[in-house]
């Protein structure tokens, strides 16, 4: 995987420049509206997702969530074609990493299963309404990226405030869990032994899910910013159980809305493919560089920045309305 | 035997194996086709005409480039010599992925009729997302 990630990155930068340089050169008509040669977006895609896939690990938030909002406020592309692909982009991160969490006993398929039995059916709705808003009233768009800076807002507050707890003390399940079964087990090389866990409080997890589920069909995020508290803080997994399990629920709810963005022709592979070779490649770099990296630092860096996209998405969707 | 060894229910082992092996079919179709259009073989979208109208809406975007209303996924199906629309296809594959985990994990739910029932839920739920663009096209239609 990680060889042909490298070979995709070399074969990408050596061809592209080759083929499209030599264009350019011949064809006076590859200049866009912008003025900019068209063959340069997709290398300035795969630069600024390369460093968003550097910066993300270190600031313990999933790429999608700087890749929409940020792509929002400084690309051309319409928000539709943004949320399309953030939208493949998560679930790419997410089914890459699932299939050796679960087997290493630290995503867990039976926590998964009910929760995402509701907040897939909202996922979908979410797409449904996000592409109806921006194609169906002239304005739609802007509303959506005004409700984009209002998340991006939640999210900002979800992680100034919110507070993970290695190994929740789970007393007694509730019946649901119990009867379900929703235990696990995994071996902490920190402790350098198997931690047993298990999670109660199912009913109020599936109701915060499945609104969670919306707005990640809605905007095309990613949606580890809220399953992670839900999961350690509600339900009582502990942390690492947390963050691998919202990862399978990822990869399911984004896999269940990601059809509505196709069958729509909003998943575009001139913007998706230079994002998920950059955000992948970025991420297996910016992984390694997060043991040597000061978090907390990079992690308060990634909030400014969220911030600023906050206020810009929101001053472009006023703007668009003219409101101000 | 080593006493470090986690047991893992096989549900949750073969939902794996399933998604992983679907995953890098999709994920090799999508990047290897997706880059031969970006290299600007055979095309379905011209990359120039995309590029000067991908600040429309998805819809106006399609009138604009192709002249076509998009609905479902004949727009790329009918096209499969053209890169990008073989692209589109890994992309599909990729978000089949979890359900190839849930039709495998099935299977190894007999003994845990709960997770029969939850599996089939979530196969029906995620079939209703890939037939919905076919079978009800207006419902959050343009």
């Amino acid at each position: 995987m990680k060889r042909f990630l490298w070979f995709s990155l070399c074969v990408f930068i050596l061809l592209l420049l080759y083929t499209n340089i030599g264009l350019a050169e011949i064809d006076p008509v590859s200049q866009t509206s912008t003025g900019s040669h068209w063959w340069i977006w997709p290398i300035i895609l795969f630069v600024f997702t390369f460093i968003i896939g550097l910066v993300a690990p270190m600031s313990g938030v999933g790429g999608g969530v700087l890749f929409v909002p940020l792509s929002t406020a400084f690309f051309p592309f319409s928000v539709d074609f943004i949320r399309g692909a953030g939208l493949i982009m998560a679930l790419t991160s997410a089914l890459a990493s699932s299939p050796e969490l679960i087997r290493k006993g630290l995503a867990n398929v039976k926590i998964m299963a009910p929760v995402v039995c509701v907040s897939m059916v909202t996922s979908i709705i979410g797409g449904i309404v996000g592409l109806w808003i921006t194609n169906a009233f002239p304005s739609g768009k802007y509303y959506i990226i005004i409700a984009l800076g209002a998340v991006l807002f939640i999210i900002f507050i979800v992680m100034l405030t919110s507070k993970r707890v290695e190994f929740p003390e789970v007393k007694e399940q509730d019946s649901l869990s119990k009867a379900l079964g929703l235990t696990g087990s995994w071996f902490e090389p920190s402790l350098n032994k198997i931690v047993e866990y298990k999670t109660t409080r199912l009913l109020v997890g599936i109701f915060f899910f499945s609104l969670v589920g919306f707005i990640a069909g809605m905007f095309g995020l990613g949606a580890g910013w809220a399953n992670v508290p839900v999961l350690n803080l509600l339900m009582g997994a502990p942390i690492k159980v947390a963050t691998s399990t919202s990862m399978a629920i990822i990869s399911v709810n984004d896999a269940a809305a990601a059809w509505i963005y196709i069958s729509k022709g909003a998943v575009l592979p001139l913007i998706v493919i230079p994002s998920v070779l950059g955000i992948s490649i970025g991420a297996r770099i910016g992984a390694k560089l997060a043991v040597k990296a000061k978090p907390v630092f990079v992690k308060y860096l990634v909030m400014s920045v969220m911030l600023l996209a906050a206020i810009l998405n929101i001053i472009k969707g006023l703007k668009g309305l003219h409101v101000i | 035997m080593d006493k470090n060894k986690v047991y893992v229910d096989p549900l949750n082992i073969v939902f794996a194996k399933a998604m992983e092996i679907t995953t890098y079919i999709g994920l090799i179709i999508m990047v290897v086709f997706g880059l031969l259009y970006l290299f600007n073989l055979h095309s379905f979208v011209n990359m120039k005409v995309a590029v000067n109208n991908w600040h429309l809406p998805v819809s106006t975007f399609w009138k604009e480039v192709k002249g076509v209303e998009i609905h479902g996924y004949h727009w790329f199906i009918s096209n499969l010599p053209a890169m990008d629309c073989i692209s589109e296809i890994g992309i599909c594959i990729l978000a089949l992925a979890p359900l190839a985990g849930l039709v495998s994990g099935l299977f190894k739910t007999k003994e845990q009729k709960i997770y029969t029932i939850l599996f089939l839920i979530l196969i029906i739920e995620f079939l209703f997302a890939i037939l919905k663009p076919i079978i009800l096209p207006s419902v959050g239609g343009h």
